[in-house]
């Protein structure tokens, strides 16, 4: 007999739970086996699991569609931005089908696959049914496979983006957005007019703001991990791309270290800040009267050098929802084409483009079909986001990837605040990567990391 | 007679009685408190991370060890202590003075103290919520008022060495009242005669407070210390809404760095490790707290 210990307990519960639901399912397994579509003993009904917010507004605008159209409709939980991954593995290491869909940013992918908690999404269909072709390459084959299989679905493209205000650039008689980061500082520093305007903003508080490091550090030339997973950040690029940002920090407002993703579209689009980076969705929201100072002032452009694509947001079918086949339903409805492109240029919600469908100017409307800004700035926007994506620097998502980016995101913040010095927050993040990698094994590790890489490379990046 | 059929029911069919009745309260106290502690307390000495490829294994005192090799556990220790500190002292003389001034209120005393309840029974994360509006830069009303008297605008938790005194000002906010309460009840309690004597005897208010009130009340301050301490020891959910432990770790408690073990990284073993010694920690000085308060303390409160 195997020794009691809670994995046993917790995988015989499981099987004691499956025999008992057995008993419970076998009329569905019979009529399963005569033919009839399992999916219709299912619960039509169901719980999307989401990061709390505007981001779950898309599930609840089309609704009363989704229910018309494959008969079935969300129910949302919504779960904190930062926090997110523990709440979900919290869950799903009990096996709790509290979840049907879960919707999250890709780099948890990795865990996620690993640990067994998601259901392939060609196991209740085709890959045809997402419309592969028209993902962009990006987010098709790095945030939604895994060793060849489709896990997730696309839902949110997010990357960083420039949105800066041209009248300021004007009258400061700067003609464009800056194209590299010595570039970026000067504009800042020339910009900074405190207490009534500053150069410029970042997020800079704890949580995320690893990110903003990560986009000047993929500009600098820097990699995650070389081909042994010996961490790149405390190499040349990364301590480069630390001092900028805690450069940049003299030219941003004094709460800099408070600013989080709210926060950093209130600072912009309260007027006071005449340049920012942040997620692409900020621009839709700079065009709109109700939230915005600076509607028809702004310019956008990719950052520079290389522009880095964090967070976005994918669906899957949580391995121990009950109701796989009505999810499959739900997440390819949500994933069209035709239904994805009324969200991703919505200012209420912060979805953007994943589809080369999407690129078009024309379409840039909320979801009620009301052009969301002028044409004049669709195109410039479109033209940000295409740009971006062609320098595009992908999020990591291997076995272990929030674990390694929360402790960079530490080390950054610590750095940023004046705890340390840039060099030594990087080396000691780096040592701390190093550990999670023995902990996780390291040849195995280094295996997931080389077939990340070449999902680059089938991606079309340059990395 | 009574005592000796007592005694011999005990040596009887009655003791077997009184193990029946205490035996649902001792089975449910074994299941749900002691039997999970002892787990627990055999995690803390185990390998156990649930997104790691290894079996959990017996490790020894390795993660005990670990504890104080890691730089982030002393740097939230500091934390929590200089927090502890704080807020401690500053709502034990707070909470005193106002006690001490609502007892000498002729009228209202009920209802003032029924409204000083209010922020300690809201939930932390409203009162999270509400200071985080509060502390808003760009819309807080804290910066508005600064801005009418022409002073510089703060980033209220936005600097390493302003967060922790800013979630000190919001624990002094939620707790202060509660220690009020406590203090309020304790000089309630206390005889009167006492203070009628030391005026007789020519005391003024003063030497009547700090000789004879304070010294008298000294079991109840020992216990809203105790409270408090374990409190500040615990604070999790203000750092986690309002400043995720950040700027760097500035308010990265031991509460919080536990939190991030055990259910970001999944560490189960370290996180518990840790959560035993702080277990220890709060004990250890939960005892000292209350061996001082139980000192004989001089003539005047004989």
């Amino acid at each position: 007999m195997p020794p009691i210990t809670r994995r046993n307990f917790l995988a015989d519960s499981a099987k004691a739970s499956a025999l008992l639901a057995l008993g419970g399912t076998s009329v569905g397994s019979l009529l399963s086996a005569c033919g009839t579509s399992s999916a219709s003993s299912e619960a039509t009904t169901l719980a999307v699991e989401i990061d709390a917010g505007q981001n779950a507004n898309p599930f609840m605008w089309f609704a009363n569609d989704m229910q018309s159209a494959v008969g079935v409709s969300p129910k949302i939980i919504g779960l904190p931005f930062v926090g997110q991954y523990e709440k979900i593995v919290s869950e799903m290491i009990t096996r709790s089908n509290v979840y049907d869909v879960l919707v999250f940013p890709p780099f948890f992918v990795g865990d996620f696959v690993a640990k067994g908690f998601l259901h392939k999404l060609t196991d209740f269909g085709s890959e045809s049914d997402f419309k592969l072709d028209d993902v962009l390459p990006v987010y098709r084959d790095v945030y939604l496979k895994r060793n060849g299989n489709l896990y997730a679905a696309a839902y949110d493209g997010d990357q960083l983006q420039i949105a800066y205000r041209k009248d300021m650039f004007d009258k400061a008689g700067i003609t464009k957005a800056p194209t590299t980061w010595d570039e970026f500082v000067a504009t800042a520093q020339a910009l900074h007019q405190p207490p009534t305007q500053y150069g410029n903003a970042f997020y800079g508080q704890r949580g995320f703001c690893y990110g903003w490091f990560i986009n000047i550090f993929a500009a600098n030339g820097g990699k995650w991990f070389s081909s042994d997973m010996t961490p790149g950040i405390a190499g040349d690029a990364g301590v480069k791309a630390l001092e900028t940002l805690i450069k940049l920090k003299r030219y941003a407002p004094p709460n800099i270290l408070q600013i989080g993703y709210p926060e950093l579209n209130e600072a912009y689009l309260n007027g006071s800040t005449a340049m920012v980076v942040q997620w692409n969705d900020l621009a839709l929201k700079a065009e709109d009267s109700t939230k915005s100072k600076s509607v028809g002032m702004n310019g956008y452009a990719p950052s520079p050098v290389a522009n880095y694509m964090p967070y976005s947001r994918v669906m899957a079918i949580s391995a121990y929802t009950s109701n796989p086949h009505n999810s499959y339903k739900l997440i390819q409805y949500m994933n069209r084409s035709e239904v994805s492109i009324k969200d991703v240029y919505d200012p209420n919600c912060g979805e953007d483009p994943f589809r080369t469908s999407h690129f078009d100017t024309s379409a840039v409307k909320d979801h009620t079909g009301k052009p969301t800004m002028s044409a004049a700035a669709a195109t410039t926007y479109v033209s940000a986001n295409k740009g971006g994506l062609a320098i595009g620097y992908p999020e990591l998502s291997i076995p272990g990837a929030p674990r390694y980016i929360d402790i960079l995101d530490l080390k950054v913040n610590e750095a940023l605040s004046g705890g340390s010095t840039a060099a030594q927050a990087l080396k000691s993040a780096s040592d701390e990567w190093n550990s999670i990698t023995t902990a996780l094994d390291k040849n195995a590790q280094v295996k997931a990391y080389a077939d990340w890489v070449d999902s680059f490379h089938k991606a079309g990046i340059n990395y | 007679m009574a005592a000796v059929v007592g005694r011999r029911r005990a040596s009887g069919g009655g003791r077997r009685f009184a193990l029946l009745t205490v035996a649902p309260a001792t089975l449910l106290l074994v299941g749900i408190s002691i039997f999970p502690l002892l787990w627990a307390l055999r995690l803390s000495f185990m390998q156990d991370s649930l997104l790691s490829v290894a079996t959990p294994h017996f490790i020894g005192v390795d993660n005990y060890a670990h504890l104080f090799h890691d730089p982030l556990f002393w740097s939230s220790l500091g934390v929590t202590a200089v927090f502890a500190v704080s807020v401690i002292t500053i709502q034990l003389v707070a909470g005193l003075a106002i006690a001490l001034a609502l007892d000498r209120l002729p009228r209202y005393q009920q209802v003032i103290a029924t409204i000083l309840l209010i922020p300690s029974i809201l939930s932390p994360s409203v009162v999270s919520f509400q200071w985080r509006q509060l502390f808003d830069y760009y819309s807080g009303p804290l910066n508005y008022f600064l801005g009418l008297l022409h002073l510089p605008l703060q980033g209220w938790t936005a600097s390493a060495r302003g967060a922790l005194p800013a979630l000190v000002l919001v624990d002094f906010w939620e707790w202060t009242p509660f220690m009020v309460l406590l203090m309020f009840a304790g000089i309630k309690s206390l005889p009167r005669s006492v203070f009628e004597a030391a005026r007789i005897d020519g005391s003024s208010g003063w030497q009547v407070t700090i000789f004879q009130t304070i010294p008298l009340l000294r079991r109840v301050i020992a216990i809203a210390v105790i409270l408090r301490l374990i409190g500040a020891f615990k604070i999790f959910d203000i750092i986690y809404s309002l400043t995720a432990g950040g700027p760097g770790t500035s308010t990265e408690s031991l509460a919080f760095y536990t939190y991030v073990q055990g259910f970001r990284y999944f560490d189960l073993g370290y996180s518990t490790a840790m959560a035993f010694v702080t277990l220890i920690l709060i004990t250890v000085l939960a005892r000292l707290i209350l061996g001082f308060m139980e000192r004989p303390i001089g003539r005047s409160v004989a």
